[in-house]
């Protein structure tokens, strides 16, 4: 891993918010993380968390309006990309910045040939001619392994299986040989066969392609596959973020803590008790008080804590995080006893 | 896909049968094919020799002495392009109609046109600025077109531009070329009469079904591969809802328009296919008044073909098996 | 949601609240005679049975009674029409009112959905009034006659020449060439609009889901049958056809109602149709048939009441189109000429523009009001009662 002091994407304190009839929705409420260059960086949440409304909202593809970028700056490459024009921001989109999301089975236009929805991704930033942007759509098939590039490419999406169709889309997503690979839950609607292919194929391209990859997802087991290193968000805050060791095996927020005993695997699968705090009226406090067990008086006023530095590159975001030496008790009921680490810090 | 086109013209064939036939029950149970001789009665009281009326009327319904002769009478007539005699305008009926076409045609084609374009793109732009202010104001467009009573809103118009105005004419004149601004100037009233309610009837459509689109993930990869706001709208939300479109097309506004146009016709006076079967239906011109009735009648089965061929080239999914 | 108070237990995991429930325990206590549905079928009788007395043997002249209340008179002859009016209503009372009365939770929900849309609760409101002027009003104000000294009188507040007396409250919409008064031609108007609107749309209702449950129920020919022939019904454009058969069976009001219910049913027919065949798979249909129900029974105690609310948004939306065209065939004179449309009046103020505008404008703003009114209504109860539909 190539790990320099700038950064590829640096996000900034971002803050989407979303203006409904039952109120705002603060959908990501100051949200701050680093992509180095050839990294992975992982955000993981549960769905309603906010992952994929940061993940769309550093190229702007939310909805604006009824969605709004309302604070915070988000630097790829050094440049701010919340004060670009719209102009600039499709140049980006496609260009250095490609998707791929979740559903392959609505992601491409059912009344187009894949080579045509391909060929779009590349006219819209290169100045190729029909037959040249042809030859690199094929290249592309052939390089996310579609077999037989050369004939698929004029067959419609629905000849496609669902498998298949998350790698035309992976292909759309690198026509312009993007520098950063935004993935929102790619392989969520796929079989599990076919999930570790999509997640090889990825890490082959990464290499390829010499790129940086925003994996989304609410499966920690994808995580340890293919992070380097991880962004826990809850609620539309960042509850942890650190390396994939440091959010295995030295996890320090309570709400990671539970996501890992949701591991299939684990001896005693636990779910979380309680759901998402209310979107338009977050709780004071951190906003996980009401579900955790540690929760304490101080957990419930102010604001989310901020994130405190643990060791280098290992931020989380709770008061209690020196838990096991302040002296406050651990938690009465058993816990699963194969936990690789817990409040031992 | 080629089974599917001729299987879809043999059925055009078989619609077009039931159709004939249905009409051809309807005419020989109804009270006007057994009031045979009060007719000849008519037309012997306005002096026409007795012998030569009831052939006449022979002709005029293709009357025969079975059901059958009549239904074989009826068919053949019609297949053969010899749709009887008009006794109104003492001419075979075809060369009525030929002669009357253009005065429809030149008035519906353009509130076609416009009424297309128009309704498409306003649903588009509501669809796609949804719950905005423009949205509500052509939504609450589209109900007072398709609420509009066409004959009303006419003489309404007509009431203001021109009896208080006087900037337009009231009636339709045929002293002034086809290809005039005199003409041009005679038609705008109509044409904006029979386009609002198609306006309406299409933007509303054309809203319902864009916005299926405007969430869709496809639309988001679009969006996500750097195109501009109107390549996304123009490729991915209006395309595909195209499909579902050209049915309404045929269905919903030929419809409209063809009934808007009898209307018109009416009030305007423009002597085009809709007044004749007006004037045909006033005056008992029975072979007038099923063919014009029965024009329509094809072009909807023609049209209803052309947009399942049109249906199968624009969405690669259709299930050819079907039908 | 839980209102699954039913007893037969078939219609669990079915979790929205709909329409269709409302009935649903009336439908399922199988042949109880509940209260309301003797005197449903006490009141429809009776009316079907006064009917068929009048037309054999009442007199076309004679009133059934005369009353006199001060001003106001009351004396029916009912024709046809009348008859079929006062059934239609009976129907509307019975199977939409008073379920809603029985039901008041759901009634709560349905209204709290259909409240959010303003323009649906002015046009309810609206179409309140109207309907009350046109089963109430021509008893109230009277019906137009001819008065040729009140010839073009100018509605109230309305003079020719500025200055000069104009309209008075005599005759507050003004009067027509031949001295009738338009308040009574719009109240009469109000009256056949309503009658056409109601009766066809019950048509509507009770042919659409005849044949649309039919289809979904059977299968196989007897769906390819009727669909097809639905199908050939659709491509026929329906004003020409409703155009053609008035043109031979002639045009009385009767008449021209039974032609718009027959010709215009076919679209919703389709639409119950297919959503008869969601509900075919369901599994209080396989419940019923495994306990050895008949299949009238099936589908007309189980489908029908599942598909109502199909069945009523589009025949609410088809009321607009009823109304029109009514209104366009008494415009082009093919309607009846015993009665005062809406239509009629506008084309006979077509010919006075110049001097008389208000003869062809006042009836034709209440057509184009009842027409926006039901379409406005017909719009939010698609999305009140709709859940498919967005």
């Amino acid at each position: 891993m190539t790990m320099t002091d700038d950064p590829l994407l640096s996000i900034r304190n971002l803050q989407t918010y979303f203006h409904t009839d039952d109120g705002v929705v603060k959908a990501v409420d100051g949200v701050s993380f680093d992509v180095d260059r050839g990294e992975t960086v992982c955000i993981v949440g549960e769905s309603g968390s906010g992952k994929s409304v940061t993940s769309e909202s550093i190229t702007q593809l939310i909805p604006i309006p009824p969605g709004e970028i309302v604070g915070g700056e988000v630097y790829f490459d050094g440049e701010d990309v919340t004060e670009l024009s719209t102009g600039e921001l499709q140049e980006l989109r496609g260009g250095r910045i490609g998707h791929v999301f979740q559903n392959p089975q609505g992601a491409l236009n059912p009344v187009y040939t894949v080579g045509y929805q391909i060929r779009e991704a590349i006219d819209a930033h290169h100045d190729l001619s029909k037959a040249e942007a042809r030859q690199r759509a094929i290249r592309l098939l052939e390089d996310v392994g579609i077999p037989e590039a050369a004939t698929r490419i004029d067959d419609y999406p629905h000849e496609f299986s669902g498998g298949m169709k998350q790698r035309v889309v992976i292909a759309i997503a690198l026509a312009c040989e993007p520098d950063l690979l935004i993935a929102d839950e790619p392989t969520t609607a796929l079989d599990v066969t076919i999930e570790a292919q999509i997640l090889d194929l990825l890490r082959d391209l990464q290499d390829e392609y010499d790129m940086s990859i925003v994996f989304i997802t609410h499966d920690l087991g994808v995580v340890a596959e293919i992070a380097d290193r991880v962004v826990v968000m809850y609620a539309g805050k960042v509850m942890e973020t650190g390396s994939v060791e440091d959010i295995f095996e030295n996890s320090a927020h309570p709400y990671t803590e539970a996501l890992l005993e949701c591991l299939p695997g684990q001896s005693n699968l636990e779910p979380i008790p309680g759901t998402l705090p209310s979107a338009t009226d977050p709780p004071d406090g951190c906003r996980f008080h009401d579900r955790c067990e540690y929760a304490t008086e101080e957990c419930r006023v102010g604001d989310q804590p901020a994130l405190s530095e643990i060791e280098d590159g290992h931020g989380v975001s709770c008061v209690h995080w020196q838990r096991g030496s302040d002296g406050l008790p651990e938690p009465t009921d058993v816990r699963g006893p194969v936990r690789s680490t817990g409040g031992e810090r | 896909m080629k089974a599917y086109i001729a299987k879809r013209i043999a059925w055009t064939f078989f619609a077009t049968w039931v159709t004939l036939t249905i009409t051809f029950l309807l005419l020989d149970f109804s009270p006007i094919s057994a009031a045979g001789a009060e007719f000849v009665d008519q037309q012997v009281q306005q002096g026409m020799d007795a012998d030569e009326a009831r052939e006449l009327y022979q002709e005029q319904l293709g009357h025969g002495d079975t059901a059958w002769e009549r239904y074989t009478n009826f068919m053949v007539g019609l297949a053969t392009f010899d749709w009887g005699w008009s006794s109104m305008y003492s001419q075979p009926v075809v060369d009525v109609i030929a002669n009357s076409w253009i005065y429809s045609f030149q008035y519906v084609f353009p509130a076609t046109v416009l009424s297309v374009i128009l309704g498409f793109a306003i649903g588009l732009y509501s669809a796609t600025h949804q719950y905005t202010k423009e949205d509500y104001a052509a939504t609450l467009f589209a109900f007072t077109g398709i609420s509009l009573p066409n004959f009303w809103f006419a003489i309404m118009l007509i009431l203001i531009f021109a009896t208080m105005l006087g900037w337009l004419p009231t009636y339709y004149s045929t002293d002034v070329a086809l290809l005039s601004l005199e003409n041009a100037k005679q038609l705008i009233l109509p044409v904006i009469v029979l386009s609002t309610a198609a306006i309406a009837s299409e933007m509303r459509y054309a809203r319902a079904e864009s916005l299926e689109y405007v969430h869709a993930e496809f639309v988001k990869t679009a969006r996500a591969k750097g195109l501009s706001e109107n390549q996304v709208t123009i490729r991915h939300i209006f395309r595909p809802a195209m499909v579902p479109l050209i049915t309404i097309l045929v269905g919903d506004i030929l419809g409209l328009l063809f009934a808007g146009g009898y209307v018109i016709e009416v009030i305007f006076q423009i002597p085009g296919l809709g007044l004749v079967s007006y004037e045909a239906i006033i005056q008992q011109d029975t072979p007038l008044v099923l063919a014009t009735v029965l024009i329509p009648v094809f072009i909807a089965i023609i049209g209803n073909l052309v947009q399942d061929i049109c249906y199968t080239i624009l969405d690669p999914r259709i299930d050819f098996g079907d039908r | 949601m839980s209102t699954e108070t039913h007893t037969d237990g078939t219609r669990d995991g079915h979790d929205e609240i709909t329409f269709e429930d409302v009935d649903w325990e009336e439908f399922d206590g199988g042949l109880e005679w509940t209260r309301t549905r003797v005197a449903a079928y006490l009141t429809m009788g009776g009316i079907a049975l006064a009917w068929l007395l009048d037309s054999l043997y009442g007199s076309r002249r004679d009133p059934l009674v005369d009353y006199q209340f001060g001003p106001v008179e009351f004396a029916p002859n009912p024709g046809n029409v009348e008859w079929l009016f006062t059934l239609t209503l009976a129907v509307l009372f019975f199977y939409c009112l008073v379920p809603l009365y029985q039901n008041p939770r759901r009634t709560k929900h349905y209204w709290k959905e259909f409240k959010k849309n303003k323009a649906a609760v002015a046009s309810l409101v609206f179409l309140v009034f109207i309907f009350l002027v046109a089963v109430f009003g021509p008893f109230i104000v009277g019906r137009p006659e001819l008065d040729l000294a009140n010839a073009y009188q100018p509605p109230v507040f309305y003079s020719y020449v500025p200055g000069l007396e104009g309209g008075t409250w005599e005759h507050p919409f003004g009067t027509m060439q031949s001295g009738e008064d338009i308040l009574q031609t719009v109240v009469i108007g109000a009256r056949v609009s309503m009658m056409v609107g109601l009766i066809g749309c019950l048509m509507i209702v009770v042919l659409a889901s005849a044949v649309g449950t039919t289809a979904a129920y059977f299968g196989g020919l007897v769906d390819e049958v009727l669909m097809r022939f639905v199908d050939i019904m659709l491509t026929f454009p329906t004003f020409f056809l409703i155009l053609f058969v008035v043109y031979l069976y002639g045009g009385d009001l009767f008449t021209i109602i039974l032609i718009l219910g027959l010709t215009t049913w076919t679209a919703t027919s389709r639409l119950v149709r297919s959503e008869a065949l969601q509900r075919n798979e369901e599994q209080y249909i396989d419940a019923a048939k495994n306990v050895g129900a008949s299949e009238r029974w099936i589908i007309t105690r189980h489908l029908v009441p599942n598909v109502s609310n199909t069945i009523i948004t589009a025949a609410t939306l088809a009321i607009p189109s009823l109304i029109l065209y009514e209104a366009v065939l008494a415009f082009l004179g093919f309607g009846d000429p015993n009665v005062w449309s809406w239509g009629r009046v506008i084309s006979e103020g077509r010919g006075d523009l110049q001097n008389a505008w208000w003869i062809a404008t006042i009836p034709g703003v209440f057509l184009f009001l009842t027409v926006l009114a039901f379409n406005f209504l017909g719009d939010a109860l698609r999305d009140a009662l709709d859940p498919r539909h967005e």
